[in-house]
């Protein structure tokens, strides 16, 4: 039997398509027991509008974003074992984790930092890939 | 009673599209493990001649995204298996014209993904990767 394979379109917060249109990613997808959540920026969850930041304020609304889609995938912040981290400048690095530490447990996930050019002047891109807690 | 996962190497029908054995490059195209397919960054390689092919974005992003259709097939998954897709530019400002090509290949159930810019090699304009469910 093949791994199920499940979009998880009930959650909010994911990227703007850069053209405007409806975005051309799900939030999140379910596959196997793994969520994969995509790239989220900082957006409002009802409107879907970006609200633009500081990196700390940024990274704050993205993670408050974040812990929704993953219970909307039957997964939480305690379930994540990978995260990304994509900054426009490695020099917020201590600004972005101030606010990161608060929202996992210890320990925390295996994580990555990298500065990129980011779209749509967005400061901080994260996505995640977490444990299903429902089989 | 848990099994040991067996972790295979993906070959592509086309061997004008093994570019990694092509250049002589330290990876494979991808590899199966269990339940899920990890590609390697593909990019705009013809399938007609095995050579790279620097065309408009769009262009690229097609052979791209072409490619990586041939190499899920080729190791019996399909686009619409992917979960989770990392799609690079080398130009930020080609994130809506990637976004426009982007749907022709997945028009609905999206897989998540995470999009950016940095310096890609080769002058090649996008670098696209996946996790795939296996078939």
């Amino acid at each position: 039997m093949s791994a199920r394979r499940e979009v998880i379109s009930a959650a909010g917060g994911v990227t703007n398509a850069a053209d405007g249109g409806s975005p051309p990613a799900s939030p999140a997808v379910r596959g196997g027991d793994f969520i994969f959540v995509s790239g989220l920026t900082a957006v409002d969850r009802q409107s879907g509008e970006r609200v633009p930041g500081t990196t700390a304020s940024e990274t704050r609304l993205i993670l408050g974003n974040l812990k929704q889609v993953l219970q909307a995938a039957g997964s939480s912040l305690d379930q994540v074992v990978k995260v990304n981290v994509l900054l426009h400048s490695m020099l917020e690095a201590p600004n972005m984790n101030e606010v990161y530490v608060g929202f996992f447990p210890d320990p925390p996930p295996a994580r990555t930092v990298c500065g990129a050019r980011l779209p749509d002047g967005v400061k901080v891109i994260i996505e995640c890939t977490a444990l299903v807690c429902r089989i | 009673m848990t099994e040991k996962l067996q972790r295979t190497a993906i070959t592509p029908k086309n061997p004008l599209l093994n570019a990694s054995r092509a250049g002589n490059l330290p990876h494979v195209p991808g590899i199966r493990v269990g339940d899920y397919i990890f590609l390697s960054g593909m990019v705009p390689v013809d399938p007609q001649t095995g050579e790279r092919s620097h065309g408009p974005i769009a262009e690229q992003v097609r052979m791209t995204l072409s490619n990586m259709r041939h190499m899920l097939e080729s190791a019996g998954s399909s686009l619409d298996r992917v979960v989770r897709v990392h799609a690079v530019l080398a130009d930020i400002a080609h994130m809506a014209e990637m976004d426009r090509v982007y749907r022709e290949f997945f028009p609905s159930e999206a897989p998540a993904r995470t999009a950016w810019s940095m310096q890609l090699r080769f002058g090649n304009g996008c670098e696209i990767e996946c996790v795939a469910l296996a078939n």
